[in-house]
């Protein structure tokens, strides 16, 4: 008898769960919810008072007012943005995804609003100068997560040994500690990052393999993939990245331009 | 109704109700992009099986010390034993890891991540254990050591023939569910780049986004080395009860 009613109210309870996910889903005059992981300085980030900021917030927030639609910032970690939107949590993506042709069986993207590629973070006391040096045994590759680097390593690098890690600030702790040789992420972040472990690191900054961003959208969504293609367009024009740059990126922005490489936006 | 058949009726109607919540779910299945990485997750739960028995080995090791340091009249003795289990009980694991491993290991120059890893894990788990067993052993009263003294056992034939084995049947369910939890934090393992199962699901996610298809997997994975071990120590339960 016990064991019954708790049986009867276990199947009550997940039921409920169940309506009340139904019931939510629908809802009128919706505003954009656009998804990031706001752990990506100076694109996707947090002010002091803890409220999004960065080139893709402010990118999300113009993006907005030319639809007229209400923009709702979703902080999720980058390896759950496309699930996310595929299950219609989010609208769109807007968090320095590049557009690759993986990503592109599963989601839709908008044209490219950035161009950037992959560079390395290497101990200053390993004998690594390029990505090929990497591919041999013995080698040790650093990588965050889901990303392009990652995607890299596992496909392209096969004979180095792989640590796949959760957080950029743990790749490069790797790096920097000596235990492994080289951090593959893009050349703005590896810039940053030899900047703070300048003692213990260096930057192999010419990208590798040249990269694109773009928003990320679902398939079936093609109206909104124009508005947003429309917009990249008007923005450009209007030199709205040339001014984010500015306001977030001004000191990388020199530096890359004096080392002669391809730079962004 | 025998257990077996409630057992049985009750999986049946869960189930079901995960069939439905999932019939309702407009979800486009992908598991032959999972199906690829099958490797990939094999090799992970090997490495799962691997940390989670070496650490349940070490920390029922380190469980034992700390429960006698806890228990021992030295009061500096005692007192290495209770901030040894206040520090471990009372920080997350997380950053136990991350210390352990880029801090005091490296301090150390302890650069296998697989070994940090399975100390960690133990040191943590120990924490727990040495309560555990600490209660178990204060819960025997003390007539029994009294009574097993009057009749001219010694203080070893004692703690052997009369202690331990009603401590043992006390402490078993609270050791079983202390390795359940042992088995699970291993995943945690990952955030130190060691290649264990929930890694191995987290991986194959990011490459074919395809978010259920990689986590059930896990579960089901996880459920293998968890349910054979509530199975063992009901079991040992039942045996112990009839040695008294």
């Amino acid at each position: 008898m016990v064991m019954r009613s708790f049986v009867s109210i276990l199947c009550g309870g997940l039921l409920g769960c169940l309506l009340f996910a139904t019931a939510t889903t629908a809802s009128a005059a919706p505003p954009l919810r656009v998804g990031m992981e706001l752990s990506y300085p100076p694109f996707e980030m947090t002010d002091p008072q803890g409220r999004p900021t960065g080139v893709s917030v402010k990118l999300a927030e113009a993006l907005g007012r030319q639809l007229d639609r209400e923009v709702v910032i979703e902080n999720i970690a980058f390896d759950g943005l496309i699930p996310a939107l595929k299950t219609g949590k989010i609208d769109c993506i807007i968090s320095s995804m590049t557009a690759t042709p993986e990503r592109s069986r599963s989601i839709a993207f908008s044209d490219p609003y950035l161009k950037t590629g992959l560079a390395l973070l290497v101990g200053k006391e390993s004998p690594v100068k390029s990505a090929a040096d990497l591919d041999a045994p013995g080698r040790t590759i650093a990588v965050k997560k889901g990303t392009t680097g990652h995607q890299y390593a596992s496909t392209s690098l096969k004979k180095a040994r792989l640590l796949v890690l959760d957080k950029e600030s743990a790749a490069v702790m790797e790096v920097a500690q000596g235990k492994a040789d080289a951090f593959i992420y893009d050349s703005l972040s590896v810039y940053q990052n030899q900047k703070r472990h300048a003692e213990a690191t260096r930057a192999v900054l010419r990208p590798f393999r040249e990269e694109t961003w773009a928003v990320g959208l679902r398939p079936g969504d093609t109206q909104l993939r124009e508005q947003i293609n429309d917009f990249l367009k008007q923005f450009r024009s209007e030199g709205g990245f040339e001014k984010l740059g500015d306001e977030f990126l001004p000191e990388e922005k020199a530096a890359f331009k004096a080392q002669d490489i391809p730079f962004y936006f | 109704m025998p257990r077996w058949l409630a057992h049985t009726i009750v999986v049946i109607l869960f189930a079901a109700l995960i069939a439905l919540a999932f019939s309702r779910v407009d979800y486009a299945w992908n598991w032959a992009g999972v199906w690829e990485y099958r490797q990939k997750f094999l090799q992970g739960f090997g490495v799962t099986v691997a940390l989670s028995l070496a650490s349940l080995v070490a920390s029922t090791l380190i469980g034992i010390v700390a429960a006698v340091l806890l228990g021992s009249k030295n009061v500096m003795l005692e007192a290495v034993g209770r901030v040894y289990v206040e520090l471990i009980r009372g920080t997350p694991l997380l950053v136990q890891l991350l210390l352990g491993f880029y801090v005091v290991a490296s301090a150390v120059g302890l650069e296998n991540r697989y070994v940090v890893g399975v100390l960690v894990l133990a040191l943590f788990s120990g924490a727990y254990m040495a309560e555990i067993f600490r209660g178990g052993l204060a819960a025997i009263p003390q007539t029994q050591r009294d009574s097993a003294r009057a009749i001219g056992l010694t203080p070893w034939q004692s703690l052997r023939l009369v202690i331990l084995p009603q401590a043992v049947r006390l402490v078993l369910p609270a050791v079983a569910g202390q390795f359940v939890s042992l088995i699970k934090d291993s995943s945690l393992l990952s955030v130190i780049a060691v290649s264990e199962f929930t890694l191995a699901a987290q991986e194959v996610n990011s490459f074919t986004y395809s978010t259920l298809e990689s986590y059930l997997p896990l579960a089901a994975g996880y459920l293998l080395l968890t349910l054979p071990l509530s199975a063992l120590s009901r079991l040992l339960e039942r045996r112990y009860r009839y040695e008294m």
